[in-house]
């Protein structure tokens, strides 16, 4: 009885191996794409020609399937292509900004900086003594004296 | 600061100036002979704002100065700031003696032009 029972069981076993060998073998078969685009995974196949004889409904749902599934390969085939492109793109222009920033850098680096400090002083402070509130209080012959210092007839 | 920044200070500053005669009279000396534009339009409005005889006097009688002055900018400069007065009898009234008294043809008109202004505009 055992022996029966486990050549059964042994004979379901191949029957099984052999029918994986088989899907393994189809899938195989199908990766091969007629139009040369080659992808990871499993190529869906439609048919893209009408039927002979109509099909059940169970059918036409699935192969509705399969041309959605289709669609949805190409659409993600086409996505790739546009995102290498952009991507090619995004980099050349990160390459130029690259460049241009070490050019900046070298010409940074034989550029002499000078300060004025002075005229920085007096945009960041300005002169208090010429606020009109402190020159209010001046007398007005202070003021006489001021004016005239800065007409250009006084400087020549 | 600049220079005219500065000037521009010190006639604001002779503006407000406690002082008013001397003031008065450091703007009419130095500031309504400047060769600047700028300077005299500023010193005209000063005299103007001052609204006293005096300051008025230099502005609306004197040749070349305030409305009579030959810059076209600071005539209308001062004839706004008289249009903005808020008591103008004192300016009418210098007026009105100026187109019956004044010696000079071109100021009398002037002095008529802007009298009738003002009486427009108040």
């Amino acid at each position: 009885m055992q022996i029966g029972k486990l050549s059964l069981h042994t004979a379901k076993a191949a029957q099984r191996t052999t029918a994986s060998n088989n899907a393994a073998a189809n899938t195989n078969k199908l990766s091969t794409n007629p139009f040369g685009v080659s992808f990871k995974g499993n190529v869906l196949q439609a048919d893209v020609f009408e039927a002979a004889k109509k099909s059940s409904i169970g059918q036409n749902i699935t192969e509705r399937g399969k041309l959605f599934a289709s669609a949805v390969v190409s659409g993600i085939n086409n996505f790739n292509e546009a995102f290498k492109s952009r991507m090619n793109s995004i980099v050349s222009f990160g390459k130029k900004i690259t460049t241009s920033v070490f050019d900046t850098i070298e010409k940074i680096g034989n550029t002499e900086i000078s300060l004025d400090m002075s005229g920085i002083k007096n945009k960041l402070f300005p002169d208090k003594q010429y606020s009109v509130k402190n020159l209010a209080n001046k007398s007005v012959d202070e003021l006489r004296t001021l004016w005239e210092g800065l007409t250009p007839a006084a400087a020549v | 600061m600049e220079n005219n920044k500065k000037i521009r200070n010190i006639i604001q500053a002779l503006g407000e100036h406690k002082d008013a005669q001397a003031a008065i009279d450091l703007l009419t000396e130095l500031g309504t002979n400047s060769p600047d534009d700028e300077i005299r339009e500023l010193t005209a409005q000063a005299l103007i704002k001052k609204n006293t005889h005096d300051s008025l006097k230099v502005v609306l009688i004197s040749k070349g100065k305030g409305i009579n002055d030959l810059s076209a900018r600071v005539a209308m400069a001062s004839i706004n700031e008289l249009l903005s007065l808020k008591d103008k009898t004192e300016a009418i009234k210098i007026l009105d003696d100026t187109i019956k008294m004044h010696s000079e043809e071109d100021v009398r008109n002037t002095a008529r032009s802007v009298r009738a202004l003002m009486t427009f505009s108040s």
